[in-house]
């Protein structure tokens, strides 16, 4: 067994254990059982926004790995996929549509983030079916034009929202975890838990692929069938993240590179690795997204682009030179 | 084992293969030659199942090729393309065991005839020290080798290998060559699509000669050098030496 493994699980419970304690405003550990100011932010905000963080970087951070092997490129993510905007645009839609729409109640926005994400993974997918390639080239190229789309779509309707609309849709441009309560952390655990069964249920077909379509298919694996519903399976988890939390971005990308050298090419562990590092990265990051500019909140999706935009293009470049 | 009549292909409105025949029994080896762009990859791709038939017939075992679903035909052939992809790090144990893969149900683990299957092909390829290497840290000629031990471990009667030896160095090349006479002396169908005539032609009992898509010939083994000069535009040579029987290439 990787020790390695053991020691992040470990940091990790600790970090979840801590964080909520820590802010613009510490909390003392001997005010929790009392009724006070302190103990509400403590269990009512923190440690469900903690829970929340660790799920959503975890989920994000395993699809990330997985798009790696549908692609069988290490700088594929949903990121580049027209997640983002798509889910920014469905709920700039559902927030211009809210008085239309009463029905769908505060859910509206959530919703319809979460069917615009899933709209543009679906999107980026059927042009990539129709030119027959599903090169990085392809999902790179389509991913910038529907981006430019979904980013024109949400500036008509900044336009046309007003004020508090358009502060409320920031959200969902930027990425942020603002949870009061419990019921998002335990439906994101759920579909972390849910997600990393189904990982590794299907992990011998997700190595088959990454070894190549001929490989795939030359065992018995139909590589397109399963493709195509994997990236179904993708814009579901990824898009619930990101209509909750909104696009919060690299996760993805930086976590299975180290999770990759980490696990040993062992899959078990490196999906552990995976979850474990990108749970407690978004964690991190939200720590100090709350505490670095007090008494103002930074969006935690600000935080982990300043981070991985560096990131991404040190291993862009490690990559160039390799002559890859 | 394998009827071939009258096989076509054509991708878009550009004739790739026309009319082929072929029949191989279960101990033959067959060499695939002809120039560049002759059809011979297309010829592999349409028999491994990766292409479908424009016209023609391919039977195996004596059940139409199109019959077969897409697992069934991962137990009776396996298909060796020329470039591997291992574009991400993963174990040279998981490729192997990724042989088994049609044999595999969908929550189990590997079976004991599995473990068994890669036991048996990791002591005939010697493989023992790369089991827990990265696939993507290997040597040309490694990977090669493991490629071809996950086609044994796939325990299929028919292996089909496009340019098994291109950018091998000769002694992994020779190594690679005692590996596929061995898997064919053990009983496997062996369908080699290849220039390195000199190294194949002395294990080929069939050969088929592609011309610009149509079958110049196909048919048993022949050591007539007119059919190598006819389809490649060179002079070669054949050479009888101590009860071996070579074609090279006369430079």
């Amino acid at each position: 067994m990787n020790k390695r493994l053991w020691l992040v699980a470990a940091l990790v419970a600790l970090l979840l254990a801590v964080t909520p304690f820590l802010g613009i405003v510490a909390v003392d550990p001997r005010a929790l059982l009392r009724e006070t100011p302190a103990s509400f932010i403590f269990w009512q905000l923190r440690l469900p926004r903690a829970l929340l963080g660790f799920a959503a970087g975890g989920i994000l951070a395993l699809a990330g790995l997985i798009c790696q092997s549908l692609f069988r490129n290490n700088l594929a993510t949903p990121d580049l996929m027209g997640v983002s905007s798509g889910a920014a645009a469905g709920a700039v839609v559902a927030l211009e549509l809210k008085g239309r729409l009463a029905g769908l109640g505060i859910g509206g926005p959530t919703l319809f983030s979460f069917l615009g994400a899933l709209a543009a993974i679906l999107l980026i997918f059927a042009i990539a079916r129709m030119v027959r390639s599903f090169s990085l080239y392809t999902l790179l190229m389509s991913g910038v034009a529907i981006n430019f789309f979904f980013s024109a779509v949400i500036v008509i309707f900044q336009y046309v929202l007003d004020f508090a609309d358009t502060f409320s849709l920031l959200r969902w441009l930027t990425g942020g975890i603002v949870v009061a309560g419990y019921f998002e952390a335990v439906f994101l655990l759920a579909l972390l838990a849910a997600f990393l069964g189904l990982a590794w249920i299907f992990r011998q077909e997700l190595l088959l692929l990454a070894a190549g379509d001929d490989f795939a298919e030359s065992r018995g694996l139909d590589a397109a069938a399963f493709r195509r519903w994997a990236f179904v399976g993708l814009a579901v988890f990824v898009g619930a993240v990101v209509s909750l939390c909104g696009p919060i971005g690299f996760v993805a990308l930086v976590v299975p590179h180290l999770s990759r050298s980490w696990g040993r090419c062992r899959q078990g562990e490196t999906m552990a690795f995976t979850v474990l590092l990108g749970g407690g990265l978004l964690v991190l990051a939200d720590l100090l997204a709350r505490s670095l500019l007090p008494p103002v909140e930074v969006p935690v999706g600000v935080v982990t682009s300043l981070l991985g935009a560096p990131f991404f293009l040190v291993l862009l470049l490690a990559q160039l030179r390799r002559g890859e | 084992m394998l009827e071939v009549r009258g096989l076509s292909y054509s991708a878009g409105q550009r004739p790739v293969l026309q009319g082929i025949d072929l029949t191989l029994a279960a101990n033959d080896f067959l060499l695939v030659f002809g120039r560049n762009g002759a059809g011979k990859s297309t010829l592999l791709r349409l028999l491994a199942g990766r292409l479908r038939a424009g016209a023609g017939q391919v039977r195996l075992a004596g059940r139409d090729l199109g019959n077969y679903s897409r697992r069934e035909l991962a137990r009776h052939v396996s298909f060796l393309p020329q470039a591997d992809e291992f574009s991400l790090p993963m174990l040279v144990s998981d490729v192997l065991l990724a042989g088994r893969y049609p044999y595999r149900s969908l929550f189990r683990g590997p079976s004991r005839l599995d473990i068994e299957a890669l036991d048996a092909g990791v002591a005939q390829f010697g493989l023992e020290a790369l089991l827990l290497r990265n696939v993507q840290t290997l040597s040309g000629g490694e990977r090669k080798k493991v490629l071809l031990a996950a086609a044994f471990i796939q325990d299929v009667p028919l292996i089909l290998l496009d340019e098994p030896l291109s950018f091998l160095d000769p002694g992994s090349a020779q190594q690679l060559t005692r590996m596929l006479s061995g898997l064919h002396r053990g009983g496997r169908t062996i369908v080699v699509v290849s220039h390195e005539i000199e190294r194949f032609f002395p294990l080929a009992t069939r050969m088929l000669a592609l011309d610009a898509g149509r079958a110049r010939y196909s048919g048993p083994r022949t050591s007539s050098t007119d059919l190598f000069c006819d389809v490649y535009g060179i002079p070669f040579q054949r050479i009888a030496a101590a009860g071996r029987e070579l074609i090279i290439a006369d430079e």
